[in-house]
């Protein structure tokens, strides 16, 4: 059971079931724990393959115990995602925990992952259960219908779910490359039925520069 | 209680003539009325003795004694700031944490090895913080500095709590604390959990965990 403990710290009230979390983010915990690293990153051989070939390495550890374990990472904020058999979408940086039903695995988001700085693959979260993700300052839930598609800077995207098609946006002109460019150079165009998560703050991106 | 929590990191403190407070030097942010600010060559109270014990130790931040009438504003490098109110008991916690206190308050330094033996020096080596520990004690306010939000975890005989060295900030009350290894194999080969050494608190108390594993 995933619990906010102000918006920095997750509490997870555990009975003897296991949870996955970031390498190294227990803060505390009462009762008995303990802490196991996943190799490669979990979900058998396959996972491990593909994870080490798309170099969306997130190490991971296995939690198990009866007690209350606490997380954090950095003061980061931490958000909570109910999923109910779809698929979240997130940066594996950004993700702090997910409960045990949840699966973890890899996929391919093509030009958007290296303007985003994070790589051409993004880690995808399914099942029924609870994940914490992680934002650079409090996040903001914008939700995308057939009517309203949304546009957001790749810097500020996190995480997304639903059944949302994404493309990738440039505003690149001749007139970027004369050094007039208006710094928004690169967009993700978010399309369909679905919720896209947004932090205050931009990470560091070639779009950046542009 | 001389100290009001502004946001989650000022803090202000009100000034009465004959009784003073302690800061970290340099934490004073703005003031209102006629305050004094006197550098602590001694870093705290307790007279030559207690310095030469803090210098030894390690524990010696630079301190000022604030005194006279009226109020000041302190904060410092944008850490948070968390109000601890001791009544009587002992509250632990490394002196570069501190940021003001009450000088109704016996502070004095502790040889952490005497809790826990050898594991108590080895918790200051893997925690980064020395082998000894600043105490304050008696009744009045702390307020404390912290990277993130700090929460509260009450420890209890039944339940002892376990903290991350980093993430660990301070506890008060009549707690036992011991390092504790979960060292395997694994661990050895480089493929540990992140989680190899927790300081085990028992007894009666609270501990002050912060949202972060930096140090400040």
């Amino acid at each position: 059971m995933f619990r906010l403990q102000g918006s920095k710290v997750l509490a997870v009230d555990m009975t003897g079931d296991a949870v996955k979390a970031k390498n190294g983010s227990m803060v505390a915990y009462d009762g008995q724990m303990t802490f196991k690293k996943l190799s490669g990153g979990g979900e058998g051989i396959r996972g491990m393959v593909t994870r080490r070939l798309t170099g969306e390495q997130m190490t991971v550890m296995e939690v198990t115990g009866q007690g209350t374990c606490w997380f954090a990472d950095r003061a980061s904020e931490i958000n909570l995602v109910r999923l109910q058999g779809e698929t979240l979408y997130v940066e594996s940086s950004n993700l702090l925990a997910t409960e045990s039903g949840l699966r973890t695995g890899t996929s391919f988001t093509g030009l958007r992952g290296a303007t985003q700085g994070n790589g051409l693959f993004t880690t995808t979260v399914e099942g029924h259960g609870q994940a914490a993700i992680m934002s650079d300052g409090p996040a903001v839930v914008l939700r995308v219908s057939p009517q309203y598609p949304l546009t957001v800077d790749p810097g500020a995207y996190i995480a997304h779910q639903g059944a949302v098609r994404q493309s990738f946006q440039s505003g690149v002109t001749f007139r970027t490359f004369l050094g007039e460019g208006g710094g928004e150079a690169f967009q993700i165009r978010f399309e369909g039925d679905g919720l896209v998560y947004v932090q205050p703050s931009e990470r560091n991106t070639i779009a950046g520069d542009v | 209680m001389a100290f009001r929590e502004i946001n989650s990191k000022m803090v202000e403190a009100t000034v009465v003539p004959g009784q003073r407070l302690f800061s970290q030097r340099g934490a004073m942010l703005a003031y209102r009325g006629e305050v004094s600010f006197t550098p602590n060559m001694q870093g705290g109270q307790g007279g030559v003795m207690s310095m030469i014990g803090r210098r030894l130790a390690n524990e010696d931040t630079p301190l000022m004694s604030v005194e006279g009438s009226g109020t000041v504003l302190f904060g410092h490098g944008g850490h948070h700031v968390h109000l601890i109110r001791l009544t009587g008991d002992t509250l632990y916690v490394e002196a570069d944490r501190l940021l003001a206190f009450e000088g109704t308050l016996q502070q004095g330094t502790m040889f952490l090895g005497s809790q826990g033996g050898v594991m108590g020096m080895v918790r200051g080596q893997v925690s980064g913080q020395g082998l000894f520990t600043t105490t304050l004690k008696g009744h009045g306010a702390v307020a404390v500095m912290a990277h993130g939000g700090v929460f509260e975890i009450p420890i209890t005989p039944q339940r002892p709590v376990h903290v991350d060295p980093q993430a660990y900030v301070a506890h008060q009350g009549d707690v036992r604390n011991k390092l504790s290894t979960a060292l395997g194999w694994r661990d050895m080969v480089g493929r540990g959990s992140g989680e190899a050494f927790q300081l085990e608190l028992s007894g009666h108390g609270v501990v002050f965990v912060q949202a972060s594993e930096e140090k400040l």
